[in-house]
């Protein structure tokens, strides 16, 4: 017996691994039905957004690269939906340069759900009317704050090499004024660095979209009320999906997009039990050893 | 001489950038403005060819000396060069070409393409592998060893549970509790930590603003 529980404690990662595998995808290919509940933050970010005045827009700041997009995408495309379900006019910037790509994928495909449901033109969902995607410039500093006073000066140009003057969506959203909320959905830092360098001197709103592992980091500033609400991580995406899921069906958007936050939280179910499961056996395999050897 | 320059531009820079941060008189405003949106973009496009520069001596050095794995140097300069003239004359997608065509046949290889199917794998394919680590990692290292070990390893159990929905079949409030625990004692050991950090950054930005602390030349 005192055999099989050292040998429990020396097990080869191998087989760690291999249970890590089996339960991030076994539920990805038969998941099991979740119905997130929102948390406040969720639920003040969600609330704060469908609230806003009309003539307010939505910005999002894109400031993760692709190694974080399984976590982080859902946040930016359901915060999109959500823009353009209430018909708010959005603008998308990248702090990181390896976000450009993102960007535009998720414009893309959010433009694309909303265009296919149009019945006229006003329905549609058109770049440089209804949003505007800036895209990425350097230094971070003269982002946020140039755009504080004038954002064509920071973004001459758009992603698309469109001037930026020239583009109707503009005439609305001239600096940080026009916006109602700016979202940093972030895997980094820069959500405190929009704190310091953009809330500070300009007053705007902010949320913030972020990694689970960073959620620690950034709830003083959700409790001080400088951050109007947060998601984090899968689990802050799936909450939103819920909330706007059902926002969307009360609006006859009953149209059934997928939830990649929702799907991808019976894996993430399965592995924190697998990880709690791991730690358990591994402390009485330690306790039991333990008290053999004194 | 070499180091004076230097000091004086960081302590006159330095000082104009915290002082206008105070003085909203337009004209210290406007020349703050301009510090922003023209010189500091001109620094940044030259510290761009600098690590361009950089980035590419290492590499043939590397090449040229023929150390360990130096043909993986080679898939850096040529990946450097492949993706910096395609973005550069190849154009984003279809729908708006560049100068450069980026497609054989139906085979095309602009910069989004290359973005979503290269970068983008590559880039999840690397972090995802943090989940195995980790896993590994909580198996054999997080053992309830002492008092704080514990109280560690139960705000564990409880945030893990919390965030997903079986802590709250398991006992209802478990996801509120898990909630209260990163509003309240997180907060509290945050804004602490923070201010910490802040005093410390306050302390060291003055340092190098006067000279005290002179690292950041270079020559040890």
């Amino acid at each position: 017996m005192m055999n099989f529980w050292t040998k429990l404690q020396a097990l080869d990662r191998r087989w760690i691994y291999l249970v890590v595998w089996l339960v991030v995808m076994v539920p990805l290919i038969f998941p099991f039905k979740i119905r997130p509940v929102a948390t406040p933050p969720v639920q003040s970010l969600f609330n704060y957004i469908d609230t806003m005045p009309e003539n307010k827009a939505l910005i999002i700041s894109i400031d993760y690269a692709p190694a974080s997009q399984a976590e982080l995408q859902p946040m930016l495309i359901a915060l999109l939906r959500h823009a353009f379900a209430v018909h708010r006019k959005v603008g998308v910037l990248s702090i990181e340069v390896q976000g450009l790509g993102i960007g535009e994928d998720a414009l893309r495909q959010v433009a694309a759900e909303f265009n296919s449901h149009a019945r006229t033109n006003a329905d549609s969902v058109l770049n440089g009317r209804d949003y505007v995607y800036w895209g990425w410039t350097t230094p971070y500093i003269t982002v946020m704050l140039g755009m504080g006073q004038r954002i064509a000066r920071v973004f001459p140009v758009d992603y698309y090499g469109q001037k930026t003057e020239s583009l109707p969506i503009m005439k609305h959203l001239k600096n940080y004024d026009d916006a109602g909320i700016l979202v940093s959905v972030a895997a980094s830092a820069y959500p405190l660095s929009w704190i310091n360098l953009a809330q500070t001197q300009f007053g705007i709103h902010l949320g913030c979209g972020c990694t689970a592992v960073s959620a620690a980091d950034y709830y003083p500033y959700v409790n001080s009320g400088q951050f109007s609400g947060m998601l984090s991580g899968m689990k802050g995406a799936a909450e939103y999906e819920e909330l706007l899921e059902r926002r969307m069906a009360q609006t006859g958007m009953d149209w059934g997009l997928r939830r990649k936050g929702t799907e991808a939280m019976s894996s993430q179910a399965a592995a924190h039990l697998a990880i709690i499961a791991f730690i358990i056996i591994g402390n009485i395999a330690f306790f039991i050893t333990r008290r053999r050897k004194s | 001489m070499r180091r004076r320059i230097p000091l004086i531009l960081v302590l006159v820079t330095g000082i104009f950038g915290a002082v206008a941060f105070f003085i909203p008189h337009h004209s210290i405003q406007a020349a703050d403005e301009s510090m922003r949106n023209d010189v500091q973009r001109i620094i940044a496009a030259f510290s761009l060819v600098l690590g361009v520069g950089s980035i590419l001596a290492h590499h043939f050095t590397k090449i040229q000396r023929r150390t360990a794995n130096w043909q993986y140097s080679w898939v850096t300069v040529v990946t450097l060069f492949v993706s910096a003239v395609i973005g550069l004359f190849g154009g984003i997608d279809p729908a708006r070409p560049g100068i450069l065509p980026t497609h054989i046949g139906s085979f095309s290889f602009h910069m989004q393409t290359l973005y979503m199917n290269m970068m983008v794998p590559l880039a999840a394919t690397m972090f995802s592998l943090l989940a195995f680590f980790m896993a590994s990692a909580a198996y054999r290292a997080f053992r309830a060893r002492n008092f704080s070990a514990t109280l560690l390893l139960a705000a564990a159990f409880v945030l893990m549970l919390g965030a997903v929905p079986l802590g709250r079949m398991i006992f209802h409030p478990l996801p509120s509790f898990a909630e209260w625990i990163l509003a309240v004692p997180n907060t509290a050991a945050k804004r602490g930590i923070n201010f910490g950090i802040q005093l410390g950054i306050l302390a060291t930005s003055l340092k190098i603003l006067l000279g005290i602390e002179r690292g950041w030349l270079g020559g040890g």
